[in-house]
C-alpha cells in the first residue's frame, strides 16, 4: 500500500532516516520498534505524506507520490487515506467533539452521518463522557484516546500510531488496543505502530521491525546496542564493548555502528558449555515472556540485559525462572554489524 | 501650566459642540486608517504565513527584509512615494497626489512589515503539531491555515491593532503626500501638527484627545471580537 524506496532523510544536514525499502501492505499490522531518536516519528510522518523526503520516493498502491520528478505536495485525496496520531497528540481548540468532527467535516460529511460517527467512535474508545469537555480539561491518557478515535473515526486505509498508550494506563491501553482489533476485523485497515516496548508489538503486531539510528535492523528488533567498533582486532575478530561485558564479533567495519544479537541464536544453559561459542556469559534470568505461543523470550542480566528465545520445553527442562542462573553462549559469527 | 488647563477646556468644548471640522477630519482619518489597515493586513497576515510556514529559496532575507522595514522612517516613505505620484513620476497619472488615497498608499507601506512581520512572530509561536494535525486529518492548506489563526488568534488580533495604530497615528508621509488639505486630506495627526505650529494648542489638544479616543475604541472592538471567540482553548 505505502512503500519508501531509497529514501534519506536529513534535519539540518543530519541524516536522521535511511532505507532503502519500507512497506506496509494492506491491511498489515505492523510494529515499528527502536529506542528515542531511533527515527521513528520522522519514518511515520513520512509514511503520513506530512513531510517529503530529503532522498527517495514514496509510493501509494505503486503511484509516485513524490519522487524525483514528483516534488509537488500530494493531492489531498491521497493524503486522505493515512492519517497519523502523534506521539504527543494535541487537541485542536474547540470541545472533543468539535476535534473528532474536523476531519469530517472538512470531508464534507453530512451532519447526521457526523453525529452518527462521532457517538460510534466514542463508545468504542471510551470517550463518551468527555465530547463535551475541552483539551485543558483532558489528561494526557485522554487526550492520545480522543486522538486515536478522532483518527479512527475518519477510516483510514492506513493509521499511523506513535507511541500510543505512553500516557495511557493499562485499562486504557487495553481498550485502545481492543479498539484497534475490533476495527480491522471490520473492515481492512492497515495499522503502523511504534514503540519502544517490544512485549507490546509482538503482542500485537503481525510484523515487528527495529529502526536504529534510522536504518532498518536485518534481525528482530531485541539485542540492538549502539557501538564504537575498534580499528584493531585479530583475524578480523573484534571484542566490542557493550555495556559490563566485550562481545566478539566477526566484522572488517570500525567506528560507530550498530550490533545485532539474534535472540534464536542464543544457546541457553544452566552453566557455561565447552563450545565453539566465542561469546559465553553468565547472569540471572530478570524477566520471562511469552509474546507468542510456543517461544519464551528470556530475559538475562549478563553485564548488559540480552533477551534468548527458546521453546516451552526449553523452559522447563532448564527451570529457567527470574532470579536464576543461566549462561548464554552465541558464536562471534552470528553476531549482526549494520 | 494654565495654557494646559485652558487646552483641556477647549478641547472638551469642541468635542461636546460637535465641531464640524474637528468631526470631519476624525471621520477622514478613521477611514484612511480602517482602508489602510484591512488592505496592509490582508496582504500582510498572509505573507506572514508564508514566511512562517513554507521553506522557500531567500525566506531568511525576506524576513530580514521585512523586519527591517518595521524601522523605515515615514517621512523617507512618503518622499519615495512623493516621487512615484508627483506628476513627473510614473505613477503621475493616476493623479492621487495630494489625495487621502495617496495617504491610504503610504499608510499600507508602513503598516504592511507590521502586519507581515508580526503575524510571521504569530504564526511561529503556534506549535507545529497543530498544522500537521490538521493536515493529517484531512484539510487542505486553507483549512490548515484557517486552523493555526484561530489558535494564533489573540496575537493575529494584536497584529490588526498594532497595523490600525501605525496607519492611525502616521504623520510623517500623510503630511508629504496628503498635503494637509483643509476639508480635503487633513488628518488628526497633520492637524494636530499644523495646530500647534500654529500656536492653537487647545485644537490641536482636542485633536489629540480625538485619536485617543479612536485608537481607544477600535482596541475595545478587537477584545470585544475575541471574547466572542472565546477565550479558552
Amino acid at each position: 500500500m505505502v512503500e519508501l524506496r531509497a529514501v534519506r532523510h536529513r534535519y539540518e544536514g543530519r541524516v536522521v532516516l535511511d532505507l532503502e525499502r519500507f512497506t506496509v501492505t494492506a491491511g498489515a499490522a505492523v510494529a515499528i520498534v527502536g529506542p528515542n531518536g531511533s527515527g521513528k516519528s520522522t519514518l511515520l510522518r513520512l509514511l503520513a505524506l506530512l513531510e517529503r523526503p530529503s532522498e527517495g520516493d514514496v509510493l501509494l498502491d505503486g503511484r509516485a507520490v513524490w519522487s524525483g520528478a514528483h516534488r509537488g505536495r500530494p493531492a489531498l485525496g491521497l493524503r486522505r487515506r493515512v492519517t497519523l496520531v502523534e506521539q504527543r497528540p494535541i487537541l485542536l481548540r474547540g470541545t472533543v467533539r468539535e476535534n473528532l468532527e474536523f476531519g469530517l467535516r472538512v470531508r464534507g460529511v453530512r451532519r447526521t452521518e457526523v453525529n452518527r460517527v462521532v457517538e460510534d467512535v466514542a463508545a468504542r474508545l471510551g470517550i463518551t463522557a468527555l465530547v463535551g469537555r475541552r483539551r485543558h480539561e483532558l489528561s494526557d491518557g485522554e487526550v492520545q484516546r480522543v486522538a486515536v478515535a478522532r483518527a479512527l473515526g475518519l477510516e483510514p486505509d492506513l493509521l499511523l500510531l506513535d507511541e500510543p498508550v505512553s500516557s495511557a494506563d493499562r485499562a486504557a491501553a487495553q481498550t485502545l488496543y481492543r479498539a484497534l482489533e475490533e476495527e480491522r476485523r471490520r473492515r481492512p485497515l492497515a495499522i503502523c505502530l511504534a514503540s519502544h516496548q517490544l512485549e507490546d508489538a509482538y503482542r500485537w503486531a503481525d510484523d515487528v521491525r527495529a529502526l536504529a539510528e534510522g536504518r532498518l535492523s536485518p534481525v528482530t528488533p531485541e539485542n540492538l546496542f549502539r557501538v564504537e567498533l575498534p580499528l584493531e582486532g585479530a583475524n578480523g575478530l573484534k571484542q566490542v564493548r557493550v555495556g559490563a561485558i566485550l562481545i566478539a564479533t566477526v566484522t572488517d567495519r570500525t567506528g560507530p555502528a550498530i550490533l545485532a544479537v539474534p535472540p534464536t541464536d542464543i544457546f541457553v544453559s544452566r552453566e557455561p558449555l565447552p563450545s565453539s561459542a566465542r561469546n559465553v556469559f553468565t547472569g540471572r534470568v530478570t524477566r520471562l515472556a511469552r509474546p507468542r505461543p510456543g517461544a519464551v523470550h528470556v530475559t538475562a542480566d549478563v553485564g548488559v540485559e540480552l533477551v534468548a528465545v527458546v521453546t516451552e520445553q526449553a523452559t522447563r527442562d532448564l527451570a529457567l525462572a527470574p532470579g536464576n542462573l543461566v549462561a548464554f553462549a552465541f558464536k562471534a559469527s552470528a553476531v549482526r554489524v549494520f | 501650566m494654565d495654557f494646559l488647563g485652558e487646552g483641556f477646556r477647549r478641547a472638551l468644548s469642541l468635542l461636546l459642540s460637535g465641531d464640524r471640522e474637528v468631526y470631519g477630519i476624525a471621520f477622514l482619518t478613521f477611514k484612511v486608517a480602517v482602508v489602510a489597515t484591512a488592505i496592509a493586513c490582508a496582504a500582510g497576515i498572509p505573507t506572514g504565513f508564508l514566511l512562517a510556514t513554507r521553506p522557500f529559496w531567500g525566506r531568511r532575507a525576506a524576513l530580514t527584509v521585512v523586519n527591517t522595514a518595521l524601522a523605515f522612517p515615514t517621512v523617507v516613505v512618503g518622499l519615495l512615494l512623493y516621487g512615484l505620484l508627483s506628476r513627473r513620476g510614473p505613477l503621475g497619472g493616476f493623479g492621487w497626489l495630494y489625495t487621502w488615497q495617496a495617504i491610504v498608499i503610504g499608510d499600507v507601506l508602513l503598516a504592511f512589515p507590521i502586519a507581515a512581520a508580526l503575524s510571521a512572530a504569530a504564526v511561529q509561536g503556534v506549535d507545529p503539531r497543530i498544522r500537521r494535525t490538521a493536515e493529517t486529518l484531512g484539510a487542505g492548506p486553507w483549512r490548515a491555515a484557517w486552523t493555526v489563526a484561530r489558535e494564533a488568534r489573540f496575537a493575529l488580533a494584536a497584529v490588526i491593532t498594532a497595523a490600525f495604530g501605525q496607519t492611525v497615528a502616521e504623520v510623517g508621509a500623510a503630511m508629504i503626500v496628503g498635503g494637509n488639505i483643509r476639508g480635503a486630506t487633513r488628518t488628526l495627526t497633520t492637524a494636530v501638527a499644523l495646530y500647534a505650529a500654529q500656536g492653537d494648542f487647545g485644537l490641536a489638544l482636542a485633536l489629540g484627545v480625538v485619536l485617543l479616543l479612536l485608537a481607544l475604541l477600535v482596541n475595545v472592538a478587537l477584545q470585544v471580537l475575541q471574547g466572542r471567540g472565546g477565550s479558552r482553548g
